[in-house]
């Protein structure tokens, strides 16, 4: 028997490459503040995969197709003046959500499905499905490093970068359509609404421990394997929702991560002060 | 005869076709150093923009080294306010000084000998090398604008503009700044410099432009800070005190 042939054994390294490709590009969406943004692309993903799967066409391209409309919409909005970027993306966050539940509701015996939508349904991933995860992984690994230069400064000084001939706005677009990939990319491992918490959650306890992006990315990706693995184990070993337990230890890493944080800041301030 | 600098002739700009600052006619050469002074508000930040290539120029023309401004960019600097970047941008000192030589590097190409050494020495000589690796937003206002002002030096301008980099700045930091001002004028670059402070515009420009939604004056310090053209700048904010000087009270 083939080793790929195992569904655990699938879930296992589908679980390891979702959690390479949320740490890598969870560390931009922490540091550019942008996940309220993520959230409304995870929302206005559901739709998209819906809709992919009653077409029948392949989920990542139906993913990134609508995703990648809001992510330039949404650019679009922030770069109007006097426009209310976070209202836009707040509607959006709901009127996706809708959209996905009506295409849902237009198609009989289709319930089942619509939880491995929002919450993946990581033991029937495929190898198709581990195959794509890697092929999106190398693409934004290598998104990320090839354009690491402009993309820090379009980060930190968006006018400085623009003064210095380096189209901010332009890479912007090229960061959300990255993270828009991600998005659709863990979709079976997590589904569209708890993609948030695998992107967001590791990258932001990385952030707690370090100021510096090269040691923040490994620490998140570090963090969202390691999510991923005991999400996954408790998942099998309690029988509980492998999505939600997945999201849920990577909550549990930025909550301990804070606590730690909180207590070694308590512990050398009492050092401190003399006895 | 080498090329002006800064050269704008009966220049309107603004943004999406509505004028913010109107009528501005000035030439700049190597090496003279402009203090763009009004209240807040006035456009100063709108007309360094538009230098830089980034406002619109509705009306007249603008060169930089006889060029249009967003095809000078290989030759302008820009320092911009502190106050508009994030202090939890996990960046450092160095980090954002090497910034100033990414025109160079391009994406990708990692950096050599010339361009570490580029950046020590602009980190140096703004007083900074000893905090080079700090993170950026762990350093107080006038750190902060240093660092900024050590990445222009970094690319090597030929015309450098500085958006208000007294604002909120301490009294080292400013001293610190404004020699390398002077240093860098001697060494022939031009330098614009917006700023509300007349004292700070008459110890260091040779220049001065005045401007309130149009450009009220042009001409030296002499010239143009006194009391006639600020009254007009400045409206009623500007109050004669019986010896002959002037104080502003911005509203």
């Amino acid at each position: 028997m083939n080793w790929w042939d195992d569904v655990m054994h699938r879930a296992v390294a589908e679980v390891i490459l979702a959690g390479a490709l949320t740490g890598l590009i969870g560390v931009q969406v922490v540091v550019r503040r942008l996940s309220f943004f993520t959230l409304a692309l995870t929302h206005a993903t559901f739709p998209g995969v819906v809709a992919a799967s009653i077409i029948g066409v392949n989920l990542l391209l139906g993913g990134v197709v609508t995703g990648a409309v809001v992510a330039l919409g949404v650019a679009a909005l922030t770069r109007r003046r006097g426009q209310d970027a976070a209202a836009a993306t707040g509607v959006l966050v709901s009127g996706g959500f809708a959209l996905g539940a009506a295409l849902v509701a237009t198609q009989s015996g289709f319930s089942r499905d619509l939880s491995s939508f929002l919450v993946g349904s990581i033991l029937t991933v495929s190898a198709g499905d581990l195959v794509s995860t890697a092929g999106v992984l190398a693409v934004v690994a290598i998104v990320l490093l090839v354009c690491a230069r402009p993309l820090l400064y379009a980060g930190f000084d968006p006018v400085g970068a623009r003064a210095a001939g380096i189209a901010a706005g332009g890479w912007d677009v090229v960061l959300l359509l990255t993270i828009q990939l991600v998005v659709v990319a863990v979709v079976p491992a997590v589904g569209t609404i708890l993609a948030l918490s695998l992107i967001v959650a590791p990258a932001a306890a990385a952030r707690l421990w370090s100021d510096r992006l090269p040691v923040m990315t490994a620490l998140a990706v570090l963090f969202a394997v390691g999510s991923g693995l005991a999400g996954l184990f408790a998942s099998s070993r309690w029988n509980l929702a492998a999505g939600a337990s997945i999201s849920l230890a990577a909550t549990a890493v930025l909550a301990m991560s804070w606590g730690l944080q909180r207590l070694t800041a308590t512990v050398s301030a009492a050092r401190a002060v003399p006895a | 005869m080498a090329a002006a600098a800064l050269r704008l002739a009966g220049v309107s700009v603004g943004y999406s076709g509505r004028p913010v600052v109107t009528g501005v006619d000035l030439e700049l050469r190597p090496g003279q150093r402009l203090a763009l002074v009004g209240p807040n508000g006035a456009g100063k930040s709108t007309l360094i923009k538009s230098v830089l290539g980034l406002a619109e120029i509705i009306d007249g023309s603008a060169t930089v080294l006889d060029r249009a401004p967003a095809h000078a960019r290989a030759f302008t600097g820009y320092v911009p306010q502190t106050g508009n970047l994030d202090p939890d941008f996990p960046v450092s000192a160095r980090q954002v000084v090497m910034m100033g030589r990414y025109r160079r590097l391009g994406w990708w190409r990692p950096a050599r000998a010339a361009d570490r050494r580029a950046v020590t020495e602009a980190l140096d000589r703004v007083g900074l090398a000893d905090r080079a690796g700090l993170r950026f937003g762990l350093l107080s206002g006038g750190q902060r604008q240093r660092v900024l002002l050590a990445r222009a030096i970094a690319a090597q301008p030929r015309l450098l503009l500085l958006d208000e980099p007294f604002n909120g700045v301490d009294a080292v930091s400013q001293e610190a700044i404004v020699r390398v001002l002077r240093d860098l004028s001697a060494a022939g670059t031009a330098l614009v410099i917006s700023t509300h402070d007349l004292a700070v515009a008459r110890d260091l420009a040779d220049l001065v432009c005045l401007v309130n939604g149009r450009q009220w004056a042009v001409g030296t310090p002499g010239e143009t800070l006194t009391a006639g053209p600020l009254r007009q700048t400045y409206g009623s904010s500007a109050i004669d005190l019986a010896d002959g000087r002037m104080v502003l009270v911005e509203p």
